[in-house]
């Protein structure tokens, strides 16, 4: 194979696992997925628990076998020597030989790159002062803290100046100061032309630094785009609080077809979907004399978006995916409660 | 190389800073140094067997060291998920396992080798003639350790350190009385296909028993890792079967290790 320009192409890969007795069981971590990363980018992969963030990572990185389709790194396949000679990779909780230093490890990390002496001295110096690890580089791992072995971890994983760097959950386990730390090492990275594919459930940080996104859930690409794209189908919500009697509220609720049971002190909660126009809405309130106690309009974000495939992750209902993603791009919450002909089949969960 | 070397250092660490280890030696030089001084006072001149008994010990706390330290190697790097910041690196599983391989050996030969340097300053005082074949004895010991090692790799490689350490400790005691095996068969089959099939399962083991020769050959001739017959001629064919034995072990290794998930 011949080096490609294309750090990552993967193309319908899965993956089974077999667990239980007898490994009878089977539990499907990734489903036909695939996606290319352009060169440059950095690109988050986002999902709740459970949705096959680490297993996509893992299999990229040859550390597991899919059980069918194909992974190009620079062209090279996933679990060749040669492909992983461009990754670094930072694992999910990365766990080290406790009994080495800091400098040890990463001395055993840059040989079995076959770092050059002085560049592999120069170059861990480098990433443990980077990472503000350097007072600590000669204690055994052994005695670092939580976010001291993120840190680590990340040195590690950039030791080969990789070209394309693979973390998964890059971030859990910082403080606030290491968080930032760590987002300005991942937009740096990029201003050299390095391409950084992250996972994450942290929505803030993706929509932070990240120039594209995939969204999966229970193993299948949900969405995949830019971060303005993806926003875009973000629904975007306008909470209402207001005082109002029972009946008050279920006009209101016949009349635009929204649903709530958030009742606060005084009244109650409205979450006004984006397709109802909030000025006919509000002038609705008004006539209808109903005191408006604030109107907050929702941070446009993915975090909706999100949610809506946080819900399907319920392993019972196959398809509940496919109801959800009917109902979650107009923002329409349909319940039983407030269908009249009873012909709702939709399994969704609210989101309170 | 430079991978499978970085992998060998490393676990060479491992096993040079775990603790346990210290104990162990400790305990072991007692018992070695005291056996020898009473094996010493009690039988007057048969240096021959007080030289077996010290390099038997020798052999026996080798092999003991080695599955110790071996049941663990490749299962705790799994479990422990050390091996995802290894592998995720551009090196391959076999090269992998001889990093492992070419570290732990080390470590054991480097304690093994120290101890017999003791042995040997004991012969010399005690000004023992057979300072050559006992050096010849102890290169027999280190094949055998690096059989056993293989062994352990190999089921390290895909069960646990309890089912491993089982399952070595029994090979290392059918390699070890093969002979008495085999003899077993024969006087109990007639021959036949039974006899046949029975004698070739017994080839599956390694045969540990030309590494620590002890017992009477037909002739009557007392056999010993110390005798006449361990000529370097000898050594050199133990060689042969070390290397081979071991290659077929670890090429099995690494063959279950690349088809495995690490998960
Ligand atoms: N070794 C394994 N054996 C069996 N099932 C597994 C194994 N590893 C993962 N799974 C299953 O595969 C699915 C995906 O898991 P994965 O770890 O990839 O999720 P994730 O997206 O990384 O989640 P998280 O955000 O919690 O890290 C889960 O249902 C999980 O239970
Ligand atoms: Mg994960």
């Amino acid at each position: 194979m011949k080096h490609s320009e294309v750090p990552l192409k993967i193309i319908n890969i899965s993956k089974t696992f077999k667990t239980g007795f007898l490994n009878l069981k089977r539990v499907k971590a990734v489903c036909d997925l695939s996606f290319t990363m352009k060169k440059g980018e950095i690109f988050g992969l986002l999902g709740p628990n459970g949705a096959g963030k680490t297993t996509t990572l893992k299999i990229l990185t040859g550390l597991i076998f899919p059980d069918q389709g194909q992974i190009e790194e620079f062209g090279y396949p996933a679990n060749s020597v040669k492909a992983r000679s461009h990754i670094g990779f930072l694992p999910e909780n990365p766990y080290f030989y406790e009994y080495l230093t800091a400098r040890e490890f990463l001395n055993m990390c840059a040989d079995i790159f076959n770092l050059p002496k002085k560049e592999k001295l120069e170059k861990i110096d480098y990433l443990l002062n980077k990472l503000s690890i350097a007072e600590a580089a000669d204690r055994p791992l052994r005695k670092f803290s939580k976010g001291m072995l993120q840190r680590t971890g990340l040195a590690q994983a950039l030791i080969n100046d990789p070209d394309l760097i693979i973390l998964d959950e890059p971030l859990s386990g910082l403080d606030p100061i290491g968080r930032r730390d760590f987002r300005e090492i991942i937009t740096n990275l990029r201003k050299q032309g390095k391409t950084v594919l992250f996972s994450s459930h942290i929505l803030s940080d993706v929509e932070e630094i990240c120039d594209r996104a995939a969204i999966i859930a229970r193993g299948k690409l949900q969405e995949i785009g830019t971060i303005a794209k993806l926003l875009s189908k973000g629904v975007k919500e306008t909470e209402i609080e207001i005082e109002a009697t029972k009946a008050q509220l279920s006009q209101l609720q016949k009349k635009w077809k929204i649903f709530t049971n958030n009742t606060t002190l005084s009244g109650y909660r409205i979450n006004l979907p984006p397709n109802i126009p909030l000025q006919k809405f509000i002038k609705d309130l008004v006539a209808a004399t109903i005191t408006i106690k604030s109107i907050k309009p929702h941070k446009e974000s993915l975090e909706n978006l999100f949610l809506n495939f946080n819900m399907s992750t319920d392993q019972n209902s196959p398809t509940g995916l496919q109801n959800n993603k009917q109902s979650s791009p107009t923002g329409l919450q349909n319940n039983k409660q407030n269908s009249p002909t009873g012909l709702q089949k939709n399994k969704d969960k609210e989101i309170e | 190389m430079g991978a499978v070397l970085a992998i060998a250092i490393n676990t060479f660490r491992e096993t040079i800073r775990n603790k346990i280890l210290y104990t162990i030696i400790l305990f072991v030089l007692i018992v070695l140094i005291s056996g020898n001084y009473l094996a010493n006072i009690s039988m007057h001149n048969e240096d021959r067997i007080i030289m077996d008994i010290g390099l038997g010990m020798l052999s026996l706390f080798g092999v003991f060291l080695t599955v110790f330290t071996g049941i663990n190697i490749i299962f705790k790097e799994i479990d422990k998920k050390t091996i995802y910041l290894v592998l995720s690196k551009p090196l391959n599983r076999t090269g992998f396992i001889l990093g492992k391989l070419f570290g732990l050996l080390l470590a054991v030969y480097t304690v093994v080798v120290i101890m017999f340097a003791i042995l040997m300053a004991q012969s010399l005082l005690m000004q023992i003639a057979y300072p050559v074949n006992l050096v010849k004895g102890f290169i027999l010991i280190l094949f055998e350790i690096l059989i056993v090692l293989s062994i352990a790799i190999f089921f390290s490689s895909f069960t646990t350190p309890f089912i491993t350490g089982m399952l070595t400790v029994g090979i290392i005691m059918v390699g070890r009385l093969l002979p008495d095996l085999h003899q077993i068969i024969r006087v109990k089959y007639v021959p036949g296909f039974w006899r046949e099939t029975a004698l070739s399962l017994t080839q599956i083991f390694p045969n540990l028993y030309i590494f620590v020769p002890n017992g009477h050959d037909f002739n009557g001739q007392y056999l010993s890792l110390t005798s006449d017959f361990i000529t370097w001629n000898y050594i050199s064919w133990t060689f042969l079967y070390t290397v081979f034995y071991s290659s077929i072990i670890l090429v099995l290794a690494s063959t279950i290790l690349k088809n495995r998930d690490l998960v």
